[in-house]
């Protein structure tokens, strides 16, 4: 079958087979490989993708479901406060939940850029980490919000 | 004053992995490389007989290897060389493997291995430590369960628990934990321009994968390459050849790249665990609180390969006082086969188990002798010029200035 959706701003018309995963859409077809697979079935949100503007697993999304829709990789965020962020604080250790951390934190300041703490890991409470301990994240999130209200860049 | 200390350095890697461009093994495809797919057994203790006839007629599939197929020796580990590259024979443990598929897909991999047929003979299994060190319980590599019993003894225990005015005697048991790397295994393998069988995967010793995969294909080290992209954690669970062999056979046999990625599922059942262990503690001290006299026997469950048990167990044993000293002491580790996992590094080697042990023995010990937790430990903790259990004499020991500063909380 075909489906039309767009990819970080880039149009496709492309052929898919049914059983295909929106994760392996990403990857094996577009070669976005910034999308990582942890765990397959949507505990640790390393494939996390934004979805017409919602965090999704993308390993949890068909790939016709995606028919439509616009979609935000890690390749597709132009937001250098968050990146920035996660690089000072030292929230980025092996790097493997990385993509969808900041996805989900993406997601969270496009809505809401005074965040307290309690929102910041109820953002993040899809995504997992066995490296960091979690705190650089959030103090990263929070510094990149900080930056926001400050209207500045690093 | 320092250049790096008490600075904040950005790693230098940080940057491709907030973008999302570093490369970890499955993010790497090659033009027509192929997939493989690893059959496991389902049983912890068995003869096996294989039969790959059905899974090689399936269209799509290039190859299936089995033992038959190791060009050199079948065997890796890095201190013993007890496991199989491919079981021959006799699998020890549920996730043993015994074949590789490889195919053109991924999905015809998968489907192809479910036609493997595996005939299990079964036999009695041993999952219990305990029982495994006795003489009658089922012998997991036909020796004896027990391959490695380490001693610390220091003064005369014997002596030194009559002249105890208290003494706590206690049962401790810790569980296998899994690393749960957040990057399951992966890995590429193929040939390069100048003849030389290049593995890439997440590893954590490259040097000595180099060296396991040369063996097994049966040709000389400068012939193997072992390159690490980034590694999605690892934390000792990456010390032990998982996929590496598989992919190198695979690609060196048939000349052509191969892939393979592991599920969570099967990354849990194929690499190493954190060992469970059972801690037999007595600790005997004065009125006053001096620890005069400390016994301790700690056995620890290898499971069916020995991976780092020597070195983890001798850890927990060298461990096993914590930061106290006692002056007679008497301590016995044992590492011991079972048919469970196998357990191997993870963080702490040995000396994250017996804490649970020691620090509580501790607080059962002030808690008898009407003591605060914080007392207890200052009467007796390391200091500069202790002597532990095993005779070294300390230096630049900080830890009263550390108990002290619990007070606060
Ligand atoms: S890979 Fe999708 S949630 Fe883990
Ligand atoms: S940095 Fe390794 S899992 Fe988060």
């Amino acid at each position: 079958m075909k489906i039309e959706l767009n990819v970080n701003g880039k149009d496709y018309s492309i052929e898919i087979e049914e059983h295909l995963r929106l994760i392996d859409l990403l990857r094996d077809k577009l070669n976005l490989t910034g999308t990582k697979e942890g765990c397959g079935e949507g505990e640790c949100g390393a494939c996390t993708v934004i979805m017409d503007g919602r965090i999704v697993n993308s390993c949890l999304v068909m790939a016709f479901q995606a028919h439509k829709s616009k979609i935000i990789t890690i390749e597709g965020v132009e937001d250098e406060d968050i990146k920035n962020a996660f690089i000072e604080e030292g929230a980025v250790q092996c790097g493997f939940c990385t993509p969808g951390m900041i996805l989900a934190a993406k997601s969270l300041l496009d809505k809401n850029e005074n965040p307290s703490e309690q929102d910041i890991r109820e953002a993040i409470s899809g995504n997992l980490c066995r490296c960091t301990g979690y705190n650089k994240i959030v103090s990263a999130i929070k510094k990149a919000a900080e930056i926001k209200r400050g209207g500045r860049n690093v | 004053m320092f250049e790096f200390i008490g600075k904040n350095i950005k790693r230098i890697d940080a940057k491709d992995k907030v973008e999302g461009k570093a490369i970890y093994p499955q993010d790497i495809y090659i033009e027509g490389m192929l997939y493989g797919f690893t059959v496991r057994s389902k049983f912890p203790h068995a003869f096996i007989k294989v039969d790959v006839s059905e899974a090689e007629k399936v269209d799509g599939v290039v190859k299936v290897f089995t033992y038959k197929d190791v060009p050199g020796k079948n065997h890796h580990g890095v201190v013993l060389k007890d496991h199989e590259v491919f079981i021959s024979k006799k699998v020890k443990r549920i996730g043993d493997p015994i074949a590789f598929v490889v195919a053109k897909s991924k999905e015809i991999a998968e489907y192809a291995a479910s036609l493997v047929k595996v005939e299990y003979d079964i036999l009695p299994a041993v999952f219990d430590p305990e029982e495994a060190m006795r003489e009658n319980s089922p012998k997991v590599h036909d020796k004896d369960n027990v391959f490695y019993h380490f001693k610390i003894r220091k003064g005369d225990v014997e002596k030194a628990f009559k002249e105890c005015d208290v003494i706590v005697e206690n049962v401790y048991k810790v569980p296998m934990v899994d690393h749960a790397f957040l990057q399951p295994e992966a890995g590429v393998s193929y040939i390069d321009e100048d003849g030389k069988i290049v593995v890439i995967a997440s590893t954590q010793y490259p040097h000595f994968d180099q060296e396991e995969i040369a063996q097994a294909l049966g040709v000389s080290k400068d012939l193997v390459k072992v390159l690490t992209p980034a590694v999605g954690g690892a934390f000792g669970g990456r010390e032990d050849i998982t996929l590496q062999i598989h992919l190198a056979i695979a690609a060196f046999t048939l000349k052509r790249p191969v892939k393979a990625v592991y599920s969570r599922e099967e990354s849990f059942i194929a690499h190493s665990k954190r060992h469970a262990m059972k801690m037999y503690y007595k600790t005997g001290a004065t009125k006053d609180g001096k620890l005069l006299a400390l016994e301790a026997k700690i056995i620890g469950d290898s499971g069916a390969y020995a991976s780092w048990s020597m070195n983890v167990l001798r850890k927990a044993a060298v461990h096993a006082t914590g930061p106290y000293v006692v002056e007679n002491v008497k301590i016995d580790s044992f590492a011991v086969y079972t048919n469970n996992p196998f357990t191997g590094a993870m963080r702490g080697f040995g000396a994250t188990q017996v804490p649970i042990a020691y620090e509580q023995q501790m607080d059962i010990l002030a808690r008898k002798l009407g003591l605060s937790p914080i007392e207890i430990r200052l009467k007796n903790c390391f200091k500069e010029g202790s002597e532990t259990a095993t005779g070294q004499i300390l230096e630049k020991v900080a830890l009263e200035k550390c108990i002290e500063e619990l007070k606060r909380f």
